[in-house]
């Protein structure tokens, strides 16, 4: 494997010190052994260092790449700032709800209730406003606050009481499908949400973006400084890494685990209230197609920079790549099986990259 | 398959074997003949897994060849190996946990069948029950791997070479984690298959077990044999010579244990410590500055009490104080605020984030005095590097630098890394759980001189080991536990390998406290 090379170019500075037997996750050359003259010809130098470029920048080439042919093909359509726009106003609740997946797959949970939160958040907002004649600003409090509790109880039976984070998840979002069609007696609402609350997403202000994509972008700042800039996310990547290893350091692992679910449930709210506010109609269970797309992007970003590792501006390429190829191929006038045999397969190969890079 | 009919011979010949920058190999032979029981020693990174890895067609060298009774002859791949007879039990157990014994036992081999699919259940158990019947190995064909101990594993894994009919076996470290009553066991399996002509090749740092099983020994350094000889000819000395290349002796025998003052003040005391059926109310108390060795068998407690001290278990009953005062310990974090810290047993398992940097896991447990600014807790990645390279090179860590992958190190400088993130904590109590395991000589001695410097500083040093010379070698006290009960203490002169596994196998009970 090409990539190792280079760590283990380095290795050989200071020989003895990498464990044979013991040490499993290194399989391929054992031991900085004696220093040889070879190690500093030139022809062997870019190899590792080319494999190491393409493992953790590849698919932001990629994604570069991908744009410039698009530019190239539709010159007149894609190359614009309105399709600039458009690009990220469609990108932007993905990215919001990619962002707070991100927070709990660091700590190796996971979280399948989001879809469902997403359309309770929408629902709640929905008649909170329209049939209870709530305010609509403390109406998004409270909808962000169910949004909190839901994380708190996904939290606390996953790290508390130990169920499995996928099923219990699962059976999460079953229910919260459940009280927001209860909440809305599934009927659709096209009317009664007062213009301000529509603003929220689509509201126009500083450069020309909506609001939408500001609040994304917010969002993604604090979540790169949490979960690279804070203690609390060095933890989080701590738990994820080996969490036994980080109780016995003294880690309050159980509080952060559940703090990873609170970051879904808020990402959701935030998601089901901006897709109301957008699209001024609620209409039942409109979250569910949130789901996957989130995952691919997250997953699609732990193929680049820090490659293995979910990270935050990894699935902020992630995000953003799926939401390019998707605007493009439709301008190519693409089928739209295409579009998700191409998405699929985009993923599949991220997904597989990104192992290699972990076993480097 | 009885005893092998043509005598085996398997020679490598200058082996070399390069990665980028790194000389695995470099010009290694090695002999391994039927009938011999072949040691295979060196620091690690000599060489001895890769040439392992050679003859299992894992690795293949850029030079050199490999004869078999004579024969050039080329290991592609892991079947290859399995073809030409070799099996491999590995340091890390490789089967499969959730299947049954037999399966594991015939795994690959194929198993019989009925209509060439369905398998036939039965003949399958009793062809496994013929390989462990030769190990004499007491361990039903049916039950579940899973709730198999460590050493019937590995007595599943030697059966599976057996069912192979293979004529090498190669076992890495397989003492590591056994009894003794283990250990005595699979010597006299090994003889015996030695004596039906197997070759066998044997991976350890045990010098011990080196000289008590082994016919023959070839030591590696730097990628290549430096001595190959006769067992009997050779004496302790002579062998740690030839491993480290230097003339030092790193022998424990040759140390003087560290030992305390009778008027040092207390600083831990246990009492009544409980956790039924495990650990029953074991009471004990530590000085400042003492240097206390924990012995006993695996599954004798110890571990499971340090863990209770510690705070990583929950106990039934049992006080613990610190210089006096009482407290309250109920998770990792609150033995660390009272200042007991734990260096586990299981490195890989519970010591170390792996996928962190070193720099990254020396500082996990104090992130907050390595803050930005004033008390938001915003790390600054500077000051961390400073603290981890002034630790680094305070302990001797070999590292080229601190955002080094901690996955990468060796074992004995991953155990330094676990200790470095401790050091600086202010704790008080230091518990180090079999923390030689697994390393090499030279690491070893590094170890023993960073817990004798923690105990000369004044601080508490619990040694928890299953190699008593080391708990001669290192500690003025010793503590022996069996079965859950505390039996035993020893002091100064009496303390002895031989006092100390009488008092585990209570044939010497005398000299319990």
């Amino acid at each position: 494997m090409a990539e190792t090379a280079a760590i283990h170019r380095s290795e050989n500075a200071n020989e003895g010190w990498e464990s044979v037997g013991e040490n499993q996750t290194v399989t391929e050359p054992p031991a900085g052994a004696t220093n040889t003259a070879v190690a500093s010809t030139p022809q062997r130098e870019w190899g590792p260092i080319a494999a190491n470029i393409a493992g953790k920048y590849g698919l932001l080439i990629t994604f570069l790449l991908t744009i410039v042919v698009f530019c190239l093909l539709r010159p007149d359509t894609f190359a614009t700032w309105d399709n600039a726009e458009a690009i990220l106003t469609l990108a932007a609740p993905p990215m919001i709800m990619a962002v707070g997946l991100t927070v709990v797959l660091v700590m190796q949970d996971f979280d399948l209730s989001f879809g469902a939160m997403i359309g309770l958040a929408g629902g709640a907002v929905t008649t909170f406003i329209v049939s209870d004649g709530i305010g609509w600003g403390l109406a998004i409090l409270m909808v962000l606050g169910i949004g909190v509790v839901v994380g708190i109880l996904n939290g606390f039976m996953v790290a508390y009481l130990g169920g499995n984070s996928f099923i219990i998840t699962l059976a999460m979002g079953t229910v919260l499908t459940g009280v927001e069609f209860a909440l809305t007696g599934q009927d659709t609402v096209f009317q009664g949400l007062p213009l301000d609350f529509l603003d929220i997403a689509s509201g126009s202000s500083i450069l020309g973006f909506n609001n939408q994509i500001w609040i994304a972008l917010g969002i993604i700042i604090l979540a790169w400084l949490l979960m690279d800039r804070t203690e609390l996310g060095r933890y989080m990547y701590a738990i994820g890494g080996n969490e036994e290893a980080a109780r016995l350091s003294g880690l309050r692992v159980r509080p952060y685990r559940v703090i990873g679910f609170i970051a879904v449930g808020l990402a959701a709210s935030i998601v089901g209230i901006l897709m109301i506010s957008l699209s001024g109609s609620y209409s039942p269970n409109g979250g569910a197609t949130y789901l996957l797309p989130a995952f691919a992007a997250v997953f699609l970003g732990a193929a680049v920079f820090r490659p293995g590792e979910f990270n935050i501006p990894g699935t902020v390429i992630g995000v953003l790549f799926l939401g390019v190829i998707q605007t493009g191929l439709i301008m190519l006038n693409t089928e739209s099986y295409v579009i998700n045999l191409v998405q699929g397969g985009i993923l599949i190969a991220a997904v597989l990259v990104s192992r290699l890079g972990q076993r480097a | 398959m009885n005893a092998v009919s043509a005598p085996l011979k398997i020679e490598a010949r200058g082996l070399v074997k390069e990665y980028p920058g790194v000389r695995a190999l470099n010009g290694a032979d090695l002999t391994i003949e039927g009938g011999r029981i072949h040691g295979l020693l060196g620091k690690n990174g000599a060489g001895k897994s890769t040439i392992i890895k050679v003859l299992a067609g894992a690795v293949h060298p850029d030079e050199g060849e490999i004869l078999v009774n004579g024969e050039p002859t080329s290991i592609p791949d892991p079947h290859a190996a399995g073809a030409l007879g070799f099996a491999f039990a590995h340091q890390e157990l490789m089967d499969v946990s959730n299947l049954t014994v037999a399966e594991n036992v015939l795994l690959g081999l194929g198993y019989p069948t009925v209509a060439g699919s369905l398998v036939r259940t039965r003949a399958m158990r009793k062809q496994a029950r013929q390989a462990l019947d030769r190990l004499e190995a007491d361990i039903d064909p049916a039950a579940p791997l899973a709730s198999l101990s460590v050493a019937e594993r590995r007595l599943v894994v030697i059966a599976h070479g057996l069912a192979a009919d293979a004529r090498m076996i190669v076992l890495d470290e397989p003492t590591a984690s056994l009894t003794d009553s283990e250990i005595e066991h699979l010597d006299k399996v090994l003889r015996s298959l030695r004596n039906d002509g197997v070759a066998i090749v044997y991976v350890s740092h045990r010098l011990d077990e080196i000289f008590n099983l082994t016919d023959e020994v070839s030591v590696f350094r730097d990628g290549a044999n430096v001595f190959e000889g006769k067992t009997a000819e050779l004496s302790r000395a002579e062998l740690i010579d030839r491993i480290t290349g230097e003339k030092i002796s790193v022998d424990v025998e040759a140390r003087t244990p560290h030992v305390v003052a009778a008027e040092a003040p207390e600083l831990l005391r246990v009492e009544n410590m409980t956790l039924p059926g495990v650990v029953e109310n074991v009471s004990f108390e530590l000085k400042a500055g003492e240097m206390l060795g924990i012995a006993g068998l695996v599954g004798s407690g110890r571990t499971e009490l340090m863990r209770l001290i510690f705070g990583a278990d929950k106990s039934s009953a049992g006080e613990v104080y610190l210089r006096g005062e009482k407290q309250k310990i109920r998770t990792p974090r609150d033995g660390i605020e009272a200042g007991i810290v734990l260096l586990p047993e299981d490195r890989k398992g519970h010591g170390g984030v792996f996928t962190f940097s070193v720099r990254k896991n020396i500082t996990l447990p104090s992130m907050p005095k390595f803050r930005l600014v004033g008390p938001a807790p915003f790390p600054s990645a500077r000051r961390e590097k400073a603290a981890a390279r002034e630790l680094v090179q305070r302990l001797e860590i070999k590292v080229p630098n601190v955002e080094h992958p901690a996955r990468h190190l060796s074992g004995g400088n991953q155990q330094k890394m676990v200790l470095a993130k401790w050091l600086d904590t202010g704790a008080d109590v230091f518990i180090f759980d079999e923390p030689t395991q697994g390393i090499d000589i030279g690491g070893k001695e590094d170890v023993y001189r960073l817990m004798t410097g923690l105990a000369e500083r004044g601080k508490g040093v619990i040694f928890i080991s299953s190699e008593f010379t080391e708990l001669v070698g290192t500690c003025g006290r010793v503590l022996v536990m069996r079965e859950g009960h505390l039996v035993a203490e020893f002091k100064g002169e009496s303390i002895t390998e031989e006092t100390l596994v009488g008092a585990c196998y209570e044939h010497d009970s005398e000299a319990a406290a």
